[in-house]
């Protein structure tokens, strides 16, 4: 029997505490797709997208009314396309993406992820045509998001694939000038990148993944942060240690975890598609009270980025995934805390109050479960440098056997303290400064590869 | 075992009354099947639901029942209501699909109860359990409803967001798997 204190926790936490379910993402295998013709692929992929997902937005709409909890985004991840495309020139690449966003259109999803390639250990001529492609197919696009795995701790990592991803991000960003470099929040870069992540930009369909699934993400920093305080008002700070915390936190995921699952394996059933896996992460958005730096100042720094943020990040992190694990059948993608500094009110904030620097944040990202995320900079940083500095989230990634992304924008035309905006979702921030701009290019330079560690060498 | 009453029983609350009606009922041969009990303000209430064999009689159980109740202290007395019932396989009774729970939370005022139960009788919305609380000015009803001959959920939403609006309630109307989902492992 639920007792009503149960009732009433769990009715805040939907009601107060911005608990929804953040995505749910339908992962449609597009190799049978390919064949030798443009024109046939496109209407190959654009017939298997609006068949397999005609339904996904209506039934992940009802499924939300009638559990009372809101999906928010409905999305789709896609085979990477340089798998689907491999053989035709970049014109039939950039048909192609058309063809899926006409599609994307057509069903009604925001998003659709997997103008990608995989390309840690080297380049196929599929993949080069595509690494080239990416800021015409985004600037010809509206829905398609790219992201690209340059790293694993297999493999080490692809400088030279580094090097020109770096240029890429330029090219994108001016060609989105008018909306301060938007174009760049399209395009992660990722070392050791899942195949089942449902969270944008970086979705992809993955290799070894079944020919459809639902893959679902959910949020809650919000809730997380609400029974943070709500324990502390109970307890007293006093009486509480950091263990007490992260036990709070441990059940607040469980709980958040368990009405994401039982949600998606709704809507997979009711699609007819099996369900794949929940994305534990503590998602943030940019309204009020939905940030994970809000947790971070709850759990004990008057600002974020001051001296025990990365620890704090840590902490979070860890519990938020033994909560979540032991809620789920199946759990994958990213799961842990994201910090995208655009998205989430907060970090927002201590960036343009100057507390939050990118060293600081790169720090956090050693620890948290992606990486350096939305992030805008100024838009005079050189390519190399942008190369650099993702080498180094790379780095972080492939040593320490986990998940790390960039997705950063340098924003035209603005300089260290002034306001980007790209709306929605996607947020503001205060742009962050670079130091050391222009040393890195002799590094960037060299091409090739960082070799894979010596803890790739595990059979 | 062919006879399935049910039987409501209000009294005084004192210590041992679940103990004097169940023994009285399994000493009658009576099967005890769903039981519901709680206490207000000092008064007892329960309801269940037990099998007896063809021979017992609904006055005898009756009879026992009150014998058993004021047999010590009159004040204690059971007040017995008593209705014979058909045995309803389990899988008629509710189905879990259609199992809602709604939650609404206000300023303490007189007709709060009969307003949210009024607007569940006009969508034919049938409530199987209700509790209320009182804590300082606040009033907090937590129900549990049977949507079965609900046709469509989005029409609910709309009305109870109307009648939200309409009467200042904070509403929240959820799947009752969301709460099994969240609390129980």
């Amino acid at each position: 029997m639920i007792r009503s204190d149960q009732i009433l926790k769990t009715v805040s936490m939907i009601q107060k505490e911005h608990l929804d379910l953040r995505t749910a993402t339908m992962g449609i295998n597009l190799l049978d797709c390919r064949c030798g013709n443009v024109k046939k692929t496109c209407a190959a992929v654009e017939r298997k997208i609006k068949n397999y997902a005609k339904n996904l937005v209506k039934v992940a709409d009802d499924i939300g009314e009638e559990y009372g909890i809101r999906v928010v985004n409905k999305r789709i991840s896609i085979t990477p396309l340089a798998h689907v495309c491999a053989g035709f020139d970049a014109k039939g690449y950039i048909a192609v993406a058309k063809s899926i966003d006409k599609a994307a259109a057509a069903v009604g999803v925001n998003f659709v992820g997997g103008y990608s390639c995989n390309v840690e250990k080297g380049m196929s001529k599929a993949d080069d045509v595509l690494l080239d492609s990416i800021p015409e197919a985004m600037f010809a696009t509206s829905k398609i998001c790219s992201s690209v795995n340059v790293a694993s701790t297999k493999s080490g990592v692809n400088m030279d694939a580094v090097r020109r991803l770096g240029e890429v991000i330029v090219k994108l960003a001016r060609g989105s000038a008018k909306k301060d470099g938007f174009a760049c929040a399209k395009l992660v870069i990722f070392a050791n990148q899942p195949g089942d992540n449902p969270f944008m930009a970086g979705a992809v369909h993955g290799h070894g993944e079944p020919e459809c699934v639902i893959n679902v993400g959910v949020s809650g920093p919000g809730v997380v942060a609400r029974a943070l305080e709500r324990k502390i008002g109970i307890e007293g700070a006093e009486n509480l240690r950091l263990d007490d915390l992260a036990e709070e936190i441990k059940q607040t995921s469980f709980r958040v975890t368990r009405c994401g699952e039982l949600l998606g394996r709704k809507i997979a059933k009711r699609l007819g598609v099996p369900f794949g896996v929940v994305d534990l992460s503590l998602a943030p958005t940019p309204e009020i009270g939905d940030s994970v730096g809000e947790i971070l100042r709850i759990l004990g720094v008057d600002d974020i980025g001051a001296p025990g943020s990365t620890a704090i990040v840590a902490l979070l992190n860890d519990a938020v995934k033994k909560g979540g694990a032991f809620a789920s059948q199946s759990v994958g993608g990213l799961s842990g805390a994201f910090i995208p500094v655009c998205e989430d009110a907060e970090l927002s904030e201590a960036v343009r109050k100057g507390s939050l620097t990118l060293e600081k944040l790169e720090a956090m990202t050693s620890v948290c479960s992606v990486g350096l995320d939305m992030i805008a900079i100024p838009g005079n940083v050189d390519a190399a440098t942008i190369s650099a500095i993702i080498a180094d989230e790379m780095a972080i990634g492939v040593i320490n056997r986990k998940t790390t992304a960039v997705r950063i924008i340098p924003v035209p035309g603005k300089k260290a303290g002034d306001i980007a905006v790209f709306g929605g979702l996607f947020g503001s921030s205060a742009v962050l400064p670079v130091r050391n701009v222009g040393k890195s290019s002799r590094f960037i330079k060299w091409g090739g590869k960082i070799p894979a560690p010596i803890h790739s060498l595990n059979n | 075992m062919a006879k399935q009453f049910i039987i409501s029983v209000m009294a005084k609350d004192r210590p041992g009354i679940v103990a004097d009606v169940t023994s009285v009922i399994s000493d009658m041969n009576g099967n005890l099947a769903d039981l519901s009990q709680t206490t207000l303000c000092g008064y007892f209430t329960m309801i269940l639901v037990a099998s007896f064999p063809d021979d017992v009689s609904q006055q005898e159980v009756k009879e026992a029942l009150c014998r058993k109740g004021g047999n010590k202290n009159p004040q204690f007395s059971f007040e017995i209501g008593i209705k014979e019932s058909q045995i309803l396989k389990r899988a008629e009774v509710h189905s879990g699909e259609s199992m809602y729970i709604l939650t609404a939370e206000g300023e303490d005022q007189v007709g709060l109860v009969a307003k949210v139960s009024s607007f569940c009788k006009r969508l034919g919305i049938n409530i199987l359990d209700l509790s209320t609380k009182l804590h300082e000015d606040r009033y907090t009803m937590i129900l549990l409803l049977d949507m079965s001959s609900v046709k469509s959920m989005k029409e609910v939403r709309k009305a109870l967001e109307e009648f939200s609006v309409k009467t200042g309630l904070l509403i929240e109307l959820q799947h009752r798997d969301i709460f099994v989902a969240t609390n129980e492992i």
